[in-house]
């Protein structure tokens, strides 16, 4: 089958798809026959084909265009071998009419010269017949004279002259022999050029498999590829060279090889994360292959490194987040939950493919303990599992955001406890950002993105005073907790004569007084009912309700106005005596 | 002790019933309130005994309070009885509306011709809740106290005199020092006579400088309209200030532009029921 044939078949197959979409719309058109169970299960069964079908088609797909590679390079290899044979016999014959025609110039060469020689000859010849004839005439001519006497005064000379011509050897023989001198022909070099004819060729290219899946580590490749001729090689050259990894590249890098027996290799030694171009040459007695086309390969990712103190977490639902370990992007992560159980280790397994960003919310059990891995995802395959987490659906839990916290803050190594120093912080120390508080000594917590109800506690010393509650996210960071529309909050302020408290939003707030401290302050949200509500968790005193339809989600605020300490309790429920009352 | 049903209406799923009675505190007929839950005819139901003010009889509190949606909902029984001993013949007392008739004061009377009729702190205490516990699905375990203005006054009192009596007390607009304020001189000087140590028993801040006891959870609203606040008649500042010293919890919420009125009751009902709700159903 040929790769047009393949092709075909995948339109036939598109096709095939489009129809069952149209079919499966059409079924969920009639949502109110009544019969629609069996539309249900016709729509279940028709999106599984359909999932198959794309599958197949995916597969189809990197079958047909890895056939189209081999189908060229053999046409190439054919076409080289071709070439091949074609300029060697040029070769030969050329060689050869080289050869006759030098010959055909000496014979040539012979010939003009015997020719010229004989030609010599001819014309000596003629002038001494010429000379004869003038002699033999001038001799008659003085015979036929009448006058004896000037007869007898001119023939002794002529006489002479006769005499001594008709002794002059005439050579009749010819100056040249008749035959030619044939050269002998150096054909050594041709009779070595058809030999070499039949000696075995270099081979032709190999090809370059693509990657297989999971076949990488994150500094290994395992590499494969094929020759598809009968040549005999006796051992291959693998090349490779980086060309993208983690980090930004100036300059072009080093190439590496490898002498290799096998069609396959694992490379070792090689950055995460990486693409890296591979080229191989095939080699035998006669010489070394043109080298094959350049193959792509990446090596898997690092694993990621999870985030615990911007990991949140609720009764029945957790955001987990992690930073991807890698600078360059990944494909995707993948998120492996297992849930422990007291007695018996680790049970069931979950895994959450394709996540697209580095962080992932989750739907939990409550009251269980979870283990947490991620995974970084790309094209060679999945990294190592990063370091875990565990998540305990038991309460609220959350830390304080360092990167919220205004400067003069200090957080404990815990991210629960924050400080408000009695010191003058230098001025290089003073660095704010977007994201910080810059007047209200602030800084906020987390919650799952859920509307459902949250309770966690803050202890105070007796003189903080203090702002803690909730506010939207994006709360103006040059105001004061409470001062705003954005933000709700309880404040307690230390005057000379007694403790003043203030429950606000929007700068204003109800006239309350309170009688017994509360040093540690239960704070209870309360999204569907629209409610925010203060206690003094020790009593369990209500101090004050906010009601409120909160817009948006809201975080944990805390603030101190003056130097103090306020810590914080997560990892409860709400109370009894706050949610049935 | 025999009751007579006065008048029996159905309200919020519930009945908002009066009785008619003969007290052996008081010697004479009294009316009370009250208002029984959906749930108090399957099962035994907690009590809120409700003080009214000046003037109020036991109708008040029924019919301008709003009250019954939120008992309803907490499953609580609400018990108001009237604020004085009625048609009791005693000289002088119809002469002011904040002394004699409807201004009991919650106390019981030493001086004449208070002392026989004017027993409202234990008819409060302890007649009512009898005949409350034995003739109605009460808990007898679960009490809680509330009032307004006079009325006010009196559950504070008898909460602090009371220690572990009632799970919670409330109170609108209380007469918090009467020992300092106009009325309460009035009030305590009839009944109680001229030694001031007497009124010290019936005083909440005094009371609270002296409390010990199980941990109380005080919840009380005063409307910042109130022309008796501005009059000091109700001087709230003196009990927060004593209950600061000696720890005792209180939440007081100073609402704007409430005043005296019923309408200030209504508004801010639900809140008290529930924070009675919280210890009554716990």
């Amino acid at each position: 089958m040929d790769v047009y044939e393949v092709r075909g078949r995948l339109d036939v197959i598109a096709e095939e798809l489009t129809a069952s979409e149209e079919e499966e719309e059409a079924v969920s058109v009639k949502q109110d026959s009544p019969d629609v169970s069996t539309a249900q299960q016709m729509k279940e069964q028709l999106s599984r084909s359909r999932s198959k079908l794309s599958q197949k088609i995916v597969e189809m797909e990197n079958f047909a265009s890895n056939l189209e590679e081999i189908f060229i390079t053999v046409e190439e290899n054919f076409g080289r071998q071709e070439q091949n044979l074609e300029q060697h016999y040029n070769e030969v014959l050329q060689t050869l009419s080289q050869r006759n025609e030098a010959r055909a110039a000496v014979l040539d060469e012979q010939k003009n010269s015997k020719l010229e020689r004989l030609y010599g000859q001819l014309l000596l010849c003629g002038r001494t017949l010429d000379a004869a004839k003038e002699l033999i005439e001038s001799a008659q001519e003085l015979h036929r004279r009448p006058d004896k006497h000037a007869f007898l005064q001119a023939v002794t000379p002529v006489m002479k002259r006769v005499e001594q011509f008709s002794r002059e050897e005439v050579d009749l023989k010819l100056g040249v022999s008749l035959d030619f001198d044939v050269p002998m022909m150096d054909l050594s070099q041709v009779r070595q050029m058809m030999d070499s004819i039949n000696v075995l060729p270099a081979p032709s290219a190999p090809v370059m498999n693509p990657q297989i899946a999971n076949s990488a580590t994150d500094t290994s490749l395992h590499v494969c590829w094929s020759l598809f001729s009968d040549d005999t090689v006796e051992f291959y050259e693998l090349y490779w060279r980086l060309i993208s990894d983690d980090c930004t590249m100036e300059t072009p890098q080093e190439v590496s090889q490898l002498k290799v027996k096998e069609t396959h290799c694992t490379v070792s030694d090689l950055l995460p994360n990486a693409q890296y171009e591979l080229w191989v040459t095939a080699t035998n007695t006669t010489g070394i292959s043109p080298a094959s086309e350049r193959a792509v390969y990446m090596t898997v990712p690092s694993p990621p490194v999870l985030k615990p103190r911007q990991c949140v977490s609720s009764l029945d639902s957790a955001l987990i987040r992690w930073d991807s370990g890698n600078t360059n992007p990944v494909e995707s992560y993948t998120l492996e939950l297992h849930q422990t159980h007291a007695d018996a280790g680790c049970s069931a397994t979950e895994c959450i493919v394709a996540i697209p960003s580095c962080e992932c919310q989750l739907q939990l059990q409550p009251w269980k303990h979870y283990i947490i891995h991620i995974r970084a995802v790309n094209i060679g395959g999945p990294s190592d599992r990063s370091e875990p987490i565990t998540v305990s659906t038991t309460g609220t839990f959350f830390h304080l955001l360092e990167d919220t916290a205004h400067p003069s803050l200090s957080l404990s190594a815990d991210g629960l406890t924050m400080f408000y120093l009695d010191e003058d912080l230098p001025i290089s120390h003073m660095t704010f950002s977007d994201n910080t508080f810059n007047r209200c000594v602030a800084v906020l917590g987390d919650l799952v993105p859920v509307r459902g109800h949250y309770y966690w506690e803050i202890d105070v010393d007796e003189s903080a005073e203090f702002r803690v509650g909730v506010a939207y996210e994006d709360t103006q960071r040059n105001s004061y907790l409470g001062g705003n529309n954005t933000s709700w909050c309880m404040r307690h302020i230390l005057t000379p004569s007694r403790h003043k408290y203030e429950f606000l939003h929007n700068g204003w707030t109800p006239d309350i007084r309170i009688t017994v401290q509360p040093l540690r302050i239960g704070v209870f949200l309360d999204y569907s009912r629209g409610i925010l509500s203060f206690y003094n968790a020790a009593l369990r005193q209500h101090l004050y309700t906010f009601s409120c339809q909160f817009l948006h989600y809201v975080q944990p605020c805390f603030a101190l106005d003056n130097p103090g300490a306020l810590a914080l309790r997560t990892g409860m429920t709400a109370p009894p005596y706050i949610t049935q009352p | 002790m025999a009751l007579t049903q006065v008048s029996s209406n159905k309200c919020s799923d519930g009945y908002q019933k009066v009785f008619e009675h003969d007290s052996s505190e008081l010697k004479c007929k009294m009316k009370f309130a009250i208002y029984l839950p959906p749930k108090a005819e399957s099962s035994k139901c907690p009590v809120l005994y409700w003080l009214s003010g000046l003037t109020c009889t036991e109708q008040n509190f029924i019919t301008k309070a709003g009250s019954q949606q939120v008992a309803s909902e907490h499953g609580i029984i609400i018990v108001a009885p009237d604020t004085s001993p009625r048609g009791c013949n005693i000289e002088g007392e119809d002469e002011s509306w904040d002394f004699g008739t409807g201004a009991g004061f919650y106390i019981n009377a030493t001086q004449e011709p208070w002392k026989t009729n004017y027993r409202m702190y234990s008819y409060v205490t302890e007649e009512l809740p009898r005949l409350i516990n034995s003739n109605f699905p009460a808990d007898p375990e679960k009490m809680s106290i509330s009032g307004h203005s006079m009325g006010g006054h009196g559950a504070l009192i008898c909460a602090l005199k009371n220690p572990g009596k009632y799970k919670s007390v409330s109170a609108f607009a209380p007469i918090c020092n009467p020992i300092q304020c106009a009325w309460g001189q009035k009030a305590f000087s009839g009944y109680l006579g001229p030694d001031k140590s007497t009124w010290e028993l019936y005083d909440a801040t005094v009371l609270a400088e002296s409390y010990s006891g199980p941990e109380l959870d005080i919840l009380i609203d005063q409307g910042r309209d109130d022309q008796f606040l501005s009059s000091s008649q109700l001087l709230p500042d003196n009990l927060i200030a004593a209950c600061s010293k000696k720890k005792i919890p209180v939440v007081f919420r100073l609402q704007q532009g409430y005043d005296h009125s019923y309408y200030f009751i209504f508004s801010f009902i639900n809140d008290h029921i529930k924070h009675h709700a919280k210890y009554l159903n716990a």
